[in-house]
């Protein structure tokens, strides 16, 4: 300190520019804002191709695959037409900011590009590889292919998907219901051991699930839930719970102490102030461990390939599994299509809920 | 409304001694403000009056009725947190609703009296609001709205004005005091702003390390200061504390020699900064102009003497001195507090018999 303070004290500030200058720094500023703004785009950009052309891929196989071959003249075709289709909508975007001007442009994008494609790969799309949305059979039923296989080989791909659906859903419901009790009860109450329990949660979320497959599969065994997708939800949901009742506990942290002690002297019991003030500060949180949950069950493949035989059982990574097993020489198109189909809740599930999970950094109460 | 009543009444965390066992007694529709830097076991106390803590010893009276074992939601208290603690969630009619709820009153009378205890405290027009739509002074009028909807018995305020800005804290300081007096509400503050404890209380209760310094009005605690702590805390800006040693009726400190009779030993002495005068150089101590601190209608010196660094504060907004002016510093003979160094209490000396009789 004794060396900096007198040359802080020497050092004055640099003499200002005389004034014309301003005007060439705020140029300056604009070309830097806007040489960063397009790097940050063309970045953005060469990051988000690789994870959304095999999306676009494999709906382009599953609506234009025949019998078996991948062509992938239609994936070409139609991204030479939505590669300058997106740009040019990007460029409107940059040169107009009126809102009626910009609805017009980008309907005329959508029209031309939609018109192009429509003459481009329009008759090559078809929809018989989704054939299996109707029809159990419908290996047996594709053209001159099903020759070998048993009738009924498959079961319908409702069941497989009602059974995901199920799995996912009670999997999920069990998950939020024992991780904000115990993460409200972690957060707010004192007992012993509560430290080394902690401890435990995050050792527990680090132990490999795999390594457990054996011993699980004899403990489903033996409690006679093999097969059954109650045992294989029960799994799930035991391997889910450290790390949610974690982050519940999280949440439950983040709710001031204040406006509980607030609701008791107002007139609650504890179990009222929990109901009606505290939980509704963490649904956020809630919603998020909700959707992480619910996607967990719904992609679960190694612990369902397992514990379940029975094709009632099915869920739909399974159903994905045997149609690309199981079919003479592996028919992609139809493979994408069940793809497509199997992704399509997950998908939607983020839309919908992307405004809340991201919420979720920012964490509990506001106001 | 209610009297309200503790007797040796103490909180302790494990080891941990929050508040030492404590007697106090607060009428019915007092003002009292208990004053103390953070950690002297106020709020603590405070808690304990509304039932979120239960006393580790002691008696807590309600009107002559123990309440000890009584849970917080049949105590009838209204609360006010620094935080204000509005339910996030809740729009500023649900909010002040909320304590109506548990009491079973039917809902047309509900909502006359929410609508009442939002005229009250002037946010009819934001009941439909929710509390991140609104400001810090809306959200602590609200507060006072949800604590008071109840007719409670007793109001306790937790540092209700800390976050709000300078003015904004001087109009609530007299809004709450003003309807303190209309409602006759037993009203117990919580604050580490002595203005706030003296402007707003009847009685002001100085805490420090969890025991009870010294009760009594705002007079009280300025001039005559039990212990040597109330006397440094209370006042801005604060009093000047000196060691020194009082033998045969004097009291020495540095060069300095006071009259004071009837006392022995080492003791503090505590002048008030307004009690201290400049003058020209060779009066009194010699000083040296350190800093200046103009106040608005007053001006705070501090001066470098033999004794140490003294705070002088002269009034009027004129100022005759600047930093490093050399100057003297007259100290009265009346106006001296002396406390005993070793016990910290306040010594009652002849001499200030004396000056007050002349």
């Amino acid at each position: 300190m004794s060396v900096t303070l007198p040359s802080l004290q020497r050092a004055r500030p640099a003499p200002l520019r005389a004034q014309a200058d301003w005007d060439a720094l705020a140029k300056a500023g604009n070309r830097r804002r806007a040489i960063g703004q397009g790097l940050l785009m063309a970045f953005l950009v060469t990051v988000s191709v690789p994870i959304l052309l095999p999306y676009f891929w494999m709906f382009t196989i599953s609506v234009s695959a025949r019998t078996g071959g991948v062509d992938s003249a239609v994936l070409w075709r139609s991204i030479g037409i939505l590669v300058p289709a997106v740009l040019a909508l990007g460029f409107l975007n940059l040169l107009t900011d009126r809102g009626m001007r910009r609805l017009y442009g980008a309907a005329g994008i959508v029209l031309i590009a939609g018109t192009a494609l429509a003459w481009a790969i329009g008759p090559d799309l078809h929809l018989q590889n989704w054939a299996f949305l109707r029809d159990a059979n419908f290996v047996e039923n594709l053209s001159g292919r099903g020759a070998g296989t048993v009738e009924a080989q498959f079961p319908s791909v409702w069941t497989a998907f009602g059974n995901s659906l199920l799995l996912a859903g009670v999997q999920t419901f069990l998950v939020l219901s024992v991780a904000t009790l115990a993460g409200y009860y972690l957060s707010r109450f004192n007992f012993q051991g509560r430290a080394s329990f902690l401890q435990a949660l995050l050792i527990l979320h680090a132990f490999p699930a795999m390594t457990l497959i054996i011993p699980i599969f004899l403990l489903m065994h033996w409690t006679g839930l093999l097969d059954t997708l109650t045992g294989v939800i029960l799994v799930i949901a035991t391997l889910e719970l450290p790390f949610a009742v974690f982050i519940m506990k999280g949440f439950f942290d983040a709710v001031p102490w204040d406006i509980e002690m607030q609701a008791i002297v107002d007139g609650a019991s504890r179990r009222q102030a929990f109901a009606q003030v505290v939980f509704p500060q963490v649904k956020v949180g809630l919603l998020a461990v909700g959707v992480f949950s619910f996607i967990r069950g719904w992609e679960e493949y190694v612990f369902v390939r397992t514990l379940l035989f029975d094709k009632q059982n099915w869920t739909m990574s399974l159903y994905i599994f045997w149609v690309s097993e199981d079919i003479m020489g592996v028919d992609y198109g139809v493979v994408a299509a069940v793809g497509v189909f199997y992704v399509v809740p997950s998908i939607l599930l983020y839309v919908f809920c992307q405004k809340y999970l991201v919420q979720m950094s920012l964490g509990g109460i506001k106001g | 409304m209610a009297r309200i009543e503790l007797e040796q009444v103490a909180k302790s965390w494990g080891d941990v001694v929050a508040v030492e066992p404590t007697d106090l007694v607060i009428e019915d529709g007092e003002f009292v403000a208990i004053l103390g830097p953070s950690g002297c076991g106020k709020s603590t106390t405070l808690f304990m009056l509304a039932g979120i803590y239960a006393p580790t010893g002691g008696e807590i009276r309600f009107d002559g009725h123990l309440v000890n074992r009584v849970e917080a939601r049949d105590r009838n208290v209204g609360i006010v947190f620094q935080s204000y603690a509005l339910y996030p969630h809740m729009t500023v009619a649900k909010n002040i609703r909320f304590p109506l709820k548990f009491k079973g009153v039917p809902a047309d009378e509900a909502a006359r009296r929410v609508s009442e205890a939002a005229r009250l405290v002037h946010v009819e027009e934001l009941l439909d609001r929710l509390p991140a739509e609104m400001s810090g002074g809306q959200q602590q009028r609200v507060a006072l709205a949800r604590a008071l909807v109840k007719e409670p018995q007793l109001l306790l305020l937790d540092e209700p004005l800390s976050n709000l800005d300078a003015t904004l804290r001087l109009t609530m300081r007299a809004e709450i005091r003003r309807l303190q007096r209309r409602l006759g509400v037993t009203t117990i503050l919580v604050t580490h702003d002595q203005i706030e404890a003296t402007t707003m209380a009847d009685r002001v209760v100085c805490m420090s390390k969890g025991r009870i310094e010294q009760i009594g009005t705002a007079d009280d605690l300025y001039q005559r200061p039990n212990k040597l702590f109330v006397a440094s805390f209370i006042g801005a800006p604060p009093i000047n504390l000196l060691d020194g040693r009082a033998e045969r009726g004097t009291v020495r400190v540095g060069e300095l020699t006071l009259p004071a009779s009837g006392i022995e030993g080492a003791v503090v002495l505590g002048i008030r900064p307004e009690h201290l005068g400049l003058s020209a150089p060779g009066h009194g101590l010699a000083g040296r102009i350190l800093t200046v601190e103009p106040l608005g209608r007053e001006t705070l010196y501090e001066v470098a003497t033999p004794l140490g660094s003294l705070r002088v504060l002269e009034a009027g907004s004129e100022r005759r001195w600047r930093e490093g002016d050399a100057s003297g510093v007259t100290v009265p003979d009346e106006a001296l507090l002396i406390f005993d160094k070793a016990s910290e209490r306040r010594l009652e000396t002849a001499s200030l018999a004396l000056a007050e009789a002349a």
